[in-house]
């Protein structure tokens, strides 16, 4: 059927198609309002610019900040283990992220049971030794509502120096060397229950 | 037939709204990572225990190379080459990629019938990441090479709009045959399977749970009577699978395709090979 389509008619369509996704990127690109409390929809897609009361920034910002020793918090998920997956072949997930982040996987999760946000809160202070104006650089991917709603978590607990980095790993692993990290032990431990 | 057209244009749409996300990627300066930190080198040393044990791997230009783009388009669908110049030496051919989960990608062991001089397959990449190409000769020593990829995002991509899209025909296969190749020469394939290869980390966007793991786990290929290939693999192929390869002018009757999958699928297809190619 495609192959008996003339050329001018391939030519034709073509120019259309793009146009029809152009529409359709474009649409996608429009702005996203911030939701008032957190992101309870799925985890991946579309983010807002924005997240009030933290700082956004680029990667040339975080290589910046970094001089101030900020507390670089890495919410991206952990790999799951598929449950069929065969016992003759290597599983060995691995996570990379910026040298010396600290590693919560699924702390940007919502809703999220009671207990476990207290956990989330409790380790970032003692990460944060009880300073609320310590900078904190929250970050997972692009388009990952997890680093917004682990931002969203902190500043509304109070913390001043939140900085949203939307880009994350994809944005810093372009321009910098990336470590293999573990998940953080006084997170896990808890978020294992 | 009208899936398959939606299927494509929706494939293509999606490539083009990842189009301006790789060109503010592809304008960054130079200056990533190289290739052989000792981060890397020890975690290929685990990898590489696990799948070789203490079996020692050669490094080698001449006998394996490994063409896999800089920094792909689409990491979902990442187009790896593998070329074996010494054909005649090559029992079978590794492809993994350091930093997946799940880092053997495929194993191909060749037949009687192949023509194991290259190999082309599409493969999700999770991060960048190091990819190595492995060579077993007939006399069993192992021989690699490696590349660098700068590639994410490729294992959370889902397969399709919704899975039931993504599964629909799933096992349909078509081959395609090199045009005007001589008698007697050997002869380019490429075998496309219809298949959402979900890799149980991609999360339906609905109903927000993760889309259970269903991965093609063997395709076998023969000639007549005579093997092709096998190919053992898992999680790492994309989604809807394209295996470009070559085969000798040796078997008679069609060529023959079977596929299994992790859940007990199994698809079975016979392709006729062009007249001029006999």
């Amino acid at each position: 059927m495609r192959a008996l389509l003339p050329a001018a008619a391939r030519a034709a369509i073509i120019p259309a198609i793009a146009l029809l996704a152009a529409a359709v990127c474009a649409g996608s690109a429009a702005d996203i309002a911030e939701p008032r409390d957190l992101w309870t929809g799925p985890m991946y897609g579309q983010t807002p610019r924005t997240l009030g009361g933290a700082q956004v920034v680029d990667v040339a910002a975080v290589e910046v900040l970094l001089a101030a020793r900020p507390l670089l918090l890495d919410v991206g998920p952990a790999h799951r283990k598929p449950a069929n997956f065969p016992m003759d072949r290597p599983w060995l997930p691995t996570h990379r992220s910026i040298p010396g982040a600290i590693w919560m996987p699924g702390a940007g999760t919502a809703p999220m049971d009671a207990g476990r946000e207290e956990s989330f809160y409790r380790r970032i202070g003692e990460l944060t030794r009880g300073d609320k104006t310590k900078p904190i650089v929250v970050f997972c991917r692009p388009d990952c509502w997890g680093s917004w709603n682990a931002g969203k978590r902190l500043v509304t607990r109070g913390y001043t120096g939140v900085r949203w980095f939307p880009a994350g790993i994809v944005g810093w692993q372009d321009k910098h060397a990336t470590a293999e990290v573990e998940p953080d032990a006084g997170w896990s431990a808890e978020s294992a229950q | 037939m009208r899936i398959a057209r939606i299927w494509r244009f929706a494939f293509r749409l999606a490539l083009l709204c990842a189009a301006p996300a790789a060109m503010v990627l592809a304008s960054d300066r130079a200056g990533a990572e190289a290739a052989n930190n000792p981060e890397r080198a020890s975690r290929w040393k685990a990898i590489s225990e696990q799948i070789f044990g203490d079996r020692k791997i050669e490094p080698s230009a001449a006998l394996i190379r490994l063409d896999a783009p800089q920094r792909a388009e689409d990491a979902a669908l990442v187009p790896v080459t593998l070329t074996m110049p010494d054909k005649d030496k090559i029992r079978s051919v590794y492809l993994v990629i350091d930093d997946n989960p799940s880092p053997l990608a495929a194993h191909v062991t060749f037949g009687p019938a192949a023509d194991p001089s290259s190999m082309q397959l599409r493969v999700r990449v999770d991060t960048y990441t190091n990819m190595h190409a492995v060579a077993e000769t007939t006399d069993g020593r192992l021989f690699g090479t490696v590349a660098f990829v700068k590639a994410s995002g490729g294992c959370s991509a889902p397969a399709g709009a919704t899975d039931e899209e993504a599964m629909a025909g799933m096992g349909e296969m078509r081959m395609r045959f090199a045009q005007g190749a001589d008698a007697g020469k050997p002869t380019q394939a490429t075998l496309m399977i219809r298949h959402p290869n979900f890799n149980g980390m991609q999360m339906n966007q609905v109903t927000r749970n993760y889309t259970p793991v269903r991965f093609i786990d063997k395709v076998s290929v023969s000639y007549g009577d005579s093997k092709i290939f096998d190919l053992a693999t898992d999680i790492s192929l994309s989604t809807n699978p394209v295996i470009a390869f070559s085969f000798l002018p040796v078997g008679k009757g069609p060529i023959r395709v079977v596929t299994s999958d992790s859940n007990g699928g199994r698809w079975e297809q016979s392709f006729d090979v062009p007249a001029t190619t006999n």
